[in-house]
């Protein structure tokens, strides 16, 4: 079995990464805390309802077969559930969907080994049938209408529509009513088989575990027959260019309007390395940009525009990568223009050295924070561990990114034509 | 692993749990003052305005640049009720020296804090700013209005209201729009100054930090601000009384998914002999995935996505939440309370009881790897007078029989059922051929 080992004197920590036979791989953060936690991920989510054919055909799935799929794993085929079994173990269990990836996680403070069996039988163990199916519609027609009643969840929505013409990524990770009711259990097998294999999965654990221990365990569990899986039709989407549509509203029955503001950024490009290091300018200038010590939000709070309800980022994901910044104002339009003249006059101008040193010291203090917790290093290894990056090596490398390289990757991001607004404006009758 | 408590000055008290675990400690600093309709959102309204400028950092963004430099130390503004009393101050976490190449930033922080309390941005009549008085006003008068922009929030928010309505936690942390309107500069003023005159502050940490060290900075920065003296807290536990009846409250909301609501009340408050058995009973009720609410209500009749229970020891009060479709509501209220009666009756498995008991260990034991769950443990017990230790609940937790679950199921009556009924109608969404 490969065997890499990855150590950093400045975090004094370290983890291992192991390839499995089987082409899965392994990823050990020894960490001596109370609670372990583990992923057991797949690199199928939302946005892979489109995938290829052995013929290089197009295909399409159902929206919102991925989390349908994820739900359904927990069934057990004696009809019981995972969850009762992790609870037996006293441990947790829960799972979750994005655009492009499936991961079911645990936690626990004692039983690591058989805990860690669990995870690995029940996502290796599908059992779907008709009733199962019919029951789960109605449970996740909820949980759609959930999100449906919630503006800001609706307004990110709408953003992500405007920025894509044609990437999945603008579908709602659920789906919608009538789509989840075109899903059968032959629909979750099919696509169970396609995507879940060992070489397109990651098992991370990071807890007070030796290395040896979670390998005796992933022999034990992990059946034959899923050792000799190949995943097929895998298709990474993508879209870069001018955005879809550049304005859209609703109305729903809210006091405030709310916005969400998009920048539709490049598909990240180069090897893993390179593209590491791009995500780590783009949060540096998200930072120096948009965040609450920035100019830009503190100009337009002392002067009424944007209210403390406010967030921004920068997400990256297959095939797709934008800025977004959400909150509440009376008037979106104004926040668009101001956004709008701010940044042309930072790419005429450049970035104050103060911006530079203060970002890359909170980007710096987050980055250490994340080793307090087995799940806060275990999320993120699982991220770096799909896109084929070195944990340890961001410290480094926020040391190494600019000033200029930041200000040269501004100007080549902004342009008139990747702006997007969404809004949802207080209904007539509230 | 229990708190060691060290009096810094007569105002400012200091609780330590030592630890090398983590590379960023917590500290928080708290004060505890009473709940009343006037003063309790003004309390809140102040609070904002302090953090909008000082005489030394006069700018939000000033202050916020300043924590920034001090290693992206962000200071989040505590403002939450505790049983019947408003707790308010900061946390912070502070990154272990080790990875600061030797930089302390800690006495700059606490300074930062001593500004934001005691050297707010005044005007030349001595009044907090009306410019930032007025904008905080307006904005806190949007927070109060945007409760109903989410339906969940909105039901969460009138239960608590109807059950705690005639105590002091029934009063609305942000208060009216037309109170905070009629708040001006002068009045804000002389509330932040008697405010600080009778401050005192419990100080927590977590972390590595060389206590007597941390003592130093503390009565170097705040110490010489703190004037008044250590008195006995509010009363933070108190139960709700019994109703004659259970009331049921509807409403209606333009939604698509209805809210059912059902507040129980009990004596049963945190340091009641019972508490452990009390947490047995919500776990086991509505608290995890394989609680009865989880396994009946949502997988078994697919009723809905969200069903579950919590329980406040601070009131002794138990609260079911259930996001599902209108036409839902008679079989799923019959099916709660069906679960609630099985529980009393005690009708219950002992496996279902042992994986209760396991979770809530692995919950206490989860704790231990988090600053902010210790504190918040600890914190909680200091309020209340409270010696417990996570290892004392989780022998008490150990020791629950199913009599005890019965009978603390028992002591929980039904005080309300509030149904928030969603009208909108679901029009067919059309899937995109694109």
């Amino acid at each position: 079995m490969k065997k890499t080992e990855f150590s950093s004197a400045l975090l004094r920590e370290r983890y291992i990464k192991f390839t499995h036979p089987s082409g899965l791989p392994i990823y050990v953060f020894p960490k001596k805390m109370t609670t372990t936690f583990a992923y057991f991920a797949v690199r199928y989510g939302s946005q892979n309802c489109e995938w290829v054919d052995a013929s290089g055909n197009p295909m399409r799935d159902p929206d919102g077969v991925a989390h349908f799929l994820e739900h359904k794993l927990f069934e057990n085929e004696d009809g019981s559930d995972a969850f009762a079994r992790f609870s037996e173990l006293g441990a947790d269990a829960n799972a979750y969907t994005s655009y492009d990836r499936t991961a079911y996680l645990c936690s626990c403070t004692e039983n690591v080994e058989d805990v860690l069996a669990e995870l690995l039988h029940f996502v290796t163990h599908p059992h779907f049938t008709d009733a199962s199916v019919k029951k789960e519609q109605g449970i996740i027609a909820e949980e759609i209408r959930m999100y449906e009643d919630n503006p800001w969840e609706r307004c990110y929505q709408n953003l992500l529509k405007l920025l894509y013409r044609k990437h999945p990524v603008r579908k709602n990770i659920c789906g919608t009513q009538s789509s989840i009711r075109k899903i059968t259990p032959e629909l979750l097998y099919a696509c169970y088989n396609r995507f879940y294999a060992p070489e397109n999965m990651v098992l991370i654990v990071c807890g007070d575990v030796a290395p040896e221990t979670v390998l005796a365990v992933v022999d034990r569990a992990l059946p034959q027959e899923f050792l000799l899986r190949r995943a097929t039709g895998l298709r990474v989407p993508r879209e870069t260019g001018a955005v879809a549509g550049s304005y859209a509203e609703i109305s729903m029955p809210i006091s405030k309007p709310i916005y969400a503001i998009g920048i539709k950024d490049g598909v990240l490009g180069g090897t893993p390395n390179e593209r590491l290091r791009l995500e780590l300018c783009h949060a540096m200038l998200d930072e120096i940009l948009f965040s609450r010590s920035g100019h830009f939000y503190n100009d337009l709070f002392e002067r009424g525009i944007l209210t403390p309800s406010y967030s921004s980022g920068y997400s990256v994901g297959d095939g797709f990568s934008f800025y977004s910044l959400e909150g509440e104002a009376d008037d979106p339009q104004a926040v668009l223009d101001e956004l709008k003249s701010y940044l042309a006059s930072v790419c005429k101008n450049g970035i104050a050295d103060e911006d530079f040193e203060r970002a890359r010291r909170v980007l710096y203090a987050d980055e250490v924070c994340t080793y307090d917790s087995t799940e806060e290093i275990a999320t993120r290894l699982l991220t770096f561990a799909f896109e084929g990056t070195e944990l340890f090596s961001c410290p480094a490398l926020l040391q190494k990114i600019s000033k200029k390289e930041l200000e040269e990757l501004l100007r080549a991001t902004v342009f008139e034509n990747r702006f997007s607004l969404s809004v949802v404006l207080p209904s007539e009758s509230h | 692993m229990k708190p060691i408590l060290k009096s810094v000055t007569q105002s400012l008290s200091l609780r330590v749990l030592p630890t090398d675990r983590f590379k960023a400690g917590m500290l928080s600093l708290s004060a505890v003052l009473p709940i009343t309709a006037e003063t309790t959102p003004m309390t809140s309204l102040l609070l904002s305005v302090l953090l909008r400028g000082t005489e030394k950092y006069p700018t939000l963004e000033a202050i916020n640049r300043r924590l920034d430099y001090l290693f992206g130390t962000e200071l989040t503004i505590r403002n939450f009720y505790r049983g019947d009393a408003q707790v308010i101050g900061f946390s912070a976490e502070l990154l272990d020296v080790a990875y600061l190449a030797g930089e302390d930033p800690t006495r700059e922080i606490l300074d930062v804090v001593d500004q934001i309390l005691f050297h707010p941005l005044l005007d030349e009549n001595g009044y907090l700013t009306e410019k930032y008085v007025e904008s905080e006003k307006k904005l806190q008068c949007d927070s109060i209005r945007s409760i109903k922009n989410n339906p969940r929030v909105y039901a969460a928010e009138r239960i608590r209201a109807l059950l705690y309505e005639g105590q002091p936690c029934g009063v609305p942390a942000y208060g009216t729009e037309q109170a905070i309107m009629a708040i001006t500069p002068e009045v804000l003023t002389a509330h932040w100054r008697n405010l600080v005159k009778n401050l005192t502050l419990d100080c927590f940490y977590i972390g590595s930090m060389d206590t007597d060290r941390l003592a130093e900075h503390l009565s170097a920065t705040l110490g010489t601000s703190l004037t008044a003296s250590h008195t006995a807290y509010p009363t933070v536990c108190s139960s709700v009384p019994l109703p004659k009846a259970p009331r049921t409250v509807s409403e209606t909301i333009e939604a698509g998914q209805s809210h059912l609501l059902l507040a129980y009340r009990s004596s049963l408050t945190l340091n009641d002999a019972r508490h452990a058995a009390c947490m047995v009973f919500n776990e086991m009720l509505g608290a995890s995935p394989v609680s009865r609410l989880f396994v009946y209500v949502r997988e078994k009749l697919s009723l809905c996505y969200s069903c579950s229970s919590s329980y406040r020891p601070m009131k002794g009060t138990l609260q079911i939440a259930c996001g599902l479709h209108r036409d839902n509501r008679e079989v799923a209220e019959a099916e709660i309370k069906k679960q609630m009666e099985d529980l009393i009756c005690g009708s219950f498995s002992d496996a279902e009881l042992e994986a209760a008991k396991k979770s809530l260990r692995h919950f206490l034991r989860q704790s231990e790897d988090s600053p902010a769950a210790l504190e918040s443990f600890y914190y909680n017990r200091a309020l209340t007078q409270n010696e417990t230790t996570l290892d004392d609940l989780r022998r008490a937790i150990e020791a629950v029989t199913r009599e005890d679950v019965t009978e603390v199921a028992r002591a929980f009556s039904l005080h309300t059922v509030y149904f928030l009924e969603g009208t909108l109608n679901e029009e067919d969404d059309v899937d995109e051929e694109d």
